[in-house]
């Protein structure tokens, strides 16, 4: 199920909403049990498998928090955790693109290939998975106290507003609430206008621009006009797709007294790359930070480690996002920029130009890892690159592309994503100050996007797949 | 800054009051009519991925919210964004155009290696129907018809005016491997794009020939066919009669917007119907006839739509001056036109000629794609 959908919102929320008010005991544990069907509705199997990752995690938790500290039993239940989890995500998500390589190689030696044996990508499985992790790892450092009881845990992993697409909620983040958690209405409330405005995001902004990027990377040939037209579009939709989603999933949390950590700060106004990082997917920098850059000795170690623990991560940080070289190689590039950066004192090759300008080439170095992040081959992504620089043209059919791209509705949407997302004020900031004025534009707003709902059929979710 | 309790207590209600009334009002709808709430299918059949997700598209698309406010939104996005909605784009002084017939022309066919498209050529399975018909020594005619963004592109966008070169390049490789195999084809494309000053080859609110467009197809095919001594005129006696009609074009109708179409007035066509001299009677196909033409709606417009028997099977038969047995399946040109053939081979019988158009964008999007299918071993033709 998705936030974006009629049953979601007529349904699905009136439903939890009242149930879970009217309940005076047992709300984690109504959470857990509509959390599951949100999951289910794509395909009721896969709850079980998120059930297994979520039993295995909880029992490693309980050794590891049983066992005295210091003990190889601690070190086995923690590397069982991290073993058996990395396996699953390893096995759903990479066993296709491991075989095709596989097969790449053999051919390449000359030998027979094998069939692929193909699996189905759960969806969301690498945000549960991460987050069941961090549980265990928590509990191993002694940073989080183990769960209360099962139920909790489970609430936590399968937890429907955050489940999908994050932010990612690291268990000692939300240990407390899951066990005592203020209903107020001032939280209430501004979960409900960052609800709406992320639900507006998504469906006014990400879904329209949506189209003019899908039109873009699909076509044979493009000059570069179109191709530049196509990946700032893209740049808007991802933007306003995720950060769209993030803020639903805040202001649902909200609605349940839950406090999810931010996911976006104003990325396109970042004048670095590591100003990039530092202000896209929050969730992610920080669990790649916490639990994989320090564990490798982050800069302790001296600067040439520092640049390849960087490159490290951002590596398997592009690789957690899809099971494909392109990703690898996204994440290789904002690695090597962001080394690049640490090399020079945290400070980008343009840093003496005034801020608009750094602000526009960071833009612009995002871009091009926009290009690897939404072309499905390197091949493609090297003829999108070449359009970018002007040194291909549209030909045959792929001339009418310009009918399907500079619409008057193409470029009010590109004028009005870009003053939204060129402006300090994101919508979680925007939220903390409700007046009158901005409660009846919400409401507005709302009734607006659900007509709007009504009438697109264009509703992909960018971070489905990951 | 706090919030104050009317405040929050005015946003936190009007959302609760939304997200709460549609399903209510739905229910009691749904009582009113003396109906079970839909609501409740859920509860009804087994929750497998299948039915959960017929249960949701239910959901939407009998929602009276869905369904009241769903036109008015597509209006606004028409009328702010120029925005034809999922099927349609629209393009110069009110020309509309498919927007499956463009994605066509725009993306790569056949499909790149990583694409989960489908890709099935549509070689074997016309190579095959050629063959198996010369074997009772009927002739095939193949033609592909144009888009309309083909043909008038630059009503699309004006950077169709700085090319010379042709956008319908799939097609054409198409045409080339065709004629390479020996299929003869019919290239309506030049024949369009030289004759399209002198009169409109296609209408404005829709995805077919205009009927003018329409006949110079008919009057076409049939110089072609006595050209290649494959048919002679015949004595049958047909003659035309001039109807004048106003309608709206299907990509018009494709919006499914009454406010939408009220912006635009109906076209005005010029058809001429064809009628049988001895009795007036109009045209109709006739099985045992010596021409089969088999197709799509580019078929089926005039002809079974309104005013009726003014399409290119009675023109073409007005040509001739003789009978015409047809096949006629929207968006089936492809397999379906074929399969249906199959299933009624007496339809062959005393063939001389079979005719089959089929639109360009089908080599890419028809119905149950390009499959092979065998025509029966029928001894009686």
């Amino acid at each position: 199920m998705i936030f974006t959908s009629h049953i979601f919102i007529f349904y699905f929320l009136p439903f939890v909403l009242l149930v879970y008010y009217s309940l005076p005991v047992k709300r984690n544990f109504f959470l857990l049990v509509l959390s599951y069907i949100f999951y289910g509705w794509w395909d009721p199997r896969f709850v079980l498998l998120m059930f297994l990752a979520t039993l295995v995690n909880y029992i490693c938790g309980r050794i590891i928090a049983a066992a005295p500290v210091g003990s190889s039993k601690r070190y086995w239940a923690v590397f069982a955790s991290v073993a058996i989890s990395l396996s699953m995500l390893g096995f759903f998500k990479y066993f296709m693109f491991v075989q095709n390589n596989l097969n790449f190689l053999l051919q390449i030696l000359g030998s027979k290939v094998f069939s692929i044996y193909q699996v189905t990508l759960p969806i969301g499985i690498s945000f549960y998975i991460f987050q069941s992790l961090s549980y265990t790892v928590d509990v191993y450092r002694g940073t989080s106290p183990p769960v209360r009881t099962f139920w909790d845990f489970a609430c936590f992993v399968a937890l429907f507003p955050q489940l999908i697409a994050g932010p990612i909620v690291r268990y000692n983040t939300i240990a407390d609430q899951l066990a005592s958690r203020a209903h107020t209405l001032d939280k209430f409330t501004s979960g409900t206008a960052l609800f709406i405005l992320g639900f507006a995001k998504k469906l006014f902004l990400a879904n329209m621009i949506g189209q003019a990027a899908d039109a873009a990377f699909g076509a044979e040939t493009l000059c570069a006009s179109d191709a530049w037209f196509g990946v700032v579009a893209y740049a808007f939709q991802i933007y306003f797709d995720f950060s769209g989603y993030s803020d639903m999933a805040i202001g649902l949390g909200r609605m349940f007294g839950f406090e999810f950590p931010r996911n976006f700060d104003a990325p396109y106004l970042a004048d670095s790359i590591t100003d990039f990082w530092r202000r896209w997917h929050i969730s992610l920098s920080r669990f790649l930070r916490d639990y994989l850059y320090i564990p490798l000795g982050g800069n302790r170690i001296g600067p040439r480690r520092t640049y390849v623990n960087l490159t490290i991560v951002m590596l398997l940080g592009g690789l957690w996002h899809g099971a494909s070289w392109v990703f690898v190689i996204w994440g290789a590039y904002h690695g090597l920029l962001l080394a690049f950066e640490r090399w020079r004192g945290k400070e980008s090759l343009y840093n003496v130009l005034p801020k608009p300008f750094r602000i526009a080439i960071t833009f612009v170095l995002v871009l091009f890892s926009w290009v690897l992040f939404r072309c499905p081959t390197l091949e493609g992504a090297v003829q999108f690159f070449k359009a970018m620089s002007g040194m291909a043209t549209a030909e045959g059919g792929s001339v009418l592309l310009a009918g399907e791209l500079y619409t008057q509705g193409n470029f009010l949407m590109m004028g009005l994503c870009a003053i939204l997302a060129f402006q300090p004020v994101q919508a979680f900031d925007w939220v903390k100050n409700l007046t009158w004025a901005r409660m009846c534009f919400l409401i507005v707003l709302f009734f607006f996007t659900l007509m709007t709902m009504s009438a697109q059929s264009f509703n992909p979710f960018l971070y489905y797949q990951f | 800054m706090p919030l104050n309790r009317p405040k929050m207590f005015f946003l936190s209600m009007s959302f609760l009051l939304i997200i709460f009334s549609v399903p209510i009002i739905q229910s009691v709808m749904e009582l009113a009519r003396h109906e079970r709430p839909q609501c409740i299918d859920i509860l009804l059949q087994p929750p497998t991925a299948a039915n959960l997700r017929r249960f949701e598209n239910d959901l939407e698309r009998l929602s009276w919210f869905s369904r009241e406010l769903q036109p008015l939104m597509r209006y606004l996005q028409f009328i702010v964004l120029k925005d034809a909605g999922e099927k349609a784009l629209l393009g110069k002084d009110g020309w509309f155009f498919y927007k499956s017939g463009v994605r066509y022309l725009t993306e790569p066919w056949p499909p790149r290696g990583h694409s989960s498209q489908k890709y099935e050529d549509p070689l074997p399975a016309i190579l095959r129907f050629r063959d198996d018909l010369l074997e009772r020594g009927i002739q095939l005619l193949v033609i592909p018809a144009p888009n309309k963004s083909s043909i008038y592109p630059e009503q699309l966008t004006s950077r169709a005016k700085t090319i010379s070169a042709p956008v319908y390049t799939h097609t054409l490789q198409v045409i080339d491997l065709l004629r390479a195999n020996n299929v003869d084809v019919l290239d309506l494309f030049d024949l369009y794009s030289s004759q399209k000053n002198d009169f409109l080859c296609y209408l404005p609110q829709d995805t077919h020939w205009s009927p003018e467009g329409m006949r110079f197809a008919g009057t076409t095919v049939a110089e072609m066919l006595v050209s290649r001594s494959w048919i002679t005129k015949g004595d049958s006696q047909f003659e035309r009669k001039i109807i004048r009609l106003h309608r709206y074009g299907d990509i018009l109708r494709m919006l499914s917007n009454p406010m939408i179409e009220r912006l635009y007035s109906p076209e005005e066509l010029n058809c001429t119907q064809v009628v049988q001299s001895q009795n007036g009677r109009l045209f109709a196909p006739l099985p045992d006839a010596e021409i089969l033409v088999m197709g799509d709606s580019f078929l089926r417009i005039y002809e079974q739509d309104e005013p009726k028997s003014a399409g290119f099977t009675a023109h073409l038969a007005y040509e001739l001056q003789q009978p015409i047995a047809a096949i006629i399946i929207d968006g089936g040109a492809s397999t379906l036109v074929r399969q249906q053939l199959s299933r009624k081979p007496d339809l062959l019988k005393n063939k001389k000629v079979v005719i089959w158009e089929f639109v360009e964008r089908d080599i890419r999007f028809g119905l149950e794609g390009w499959k092979v299918v065998p025509l029966p071993h029928t001894p009686a033709i």
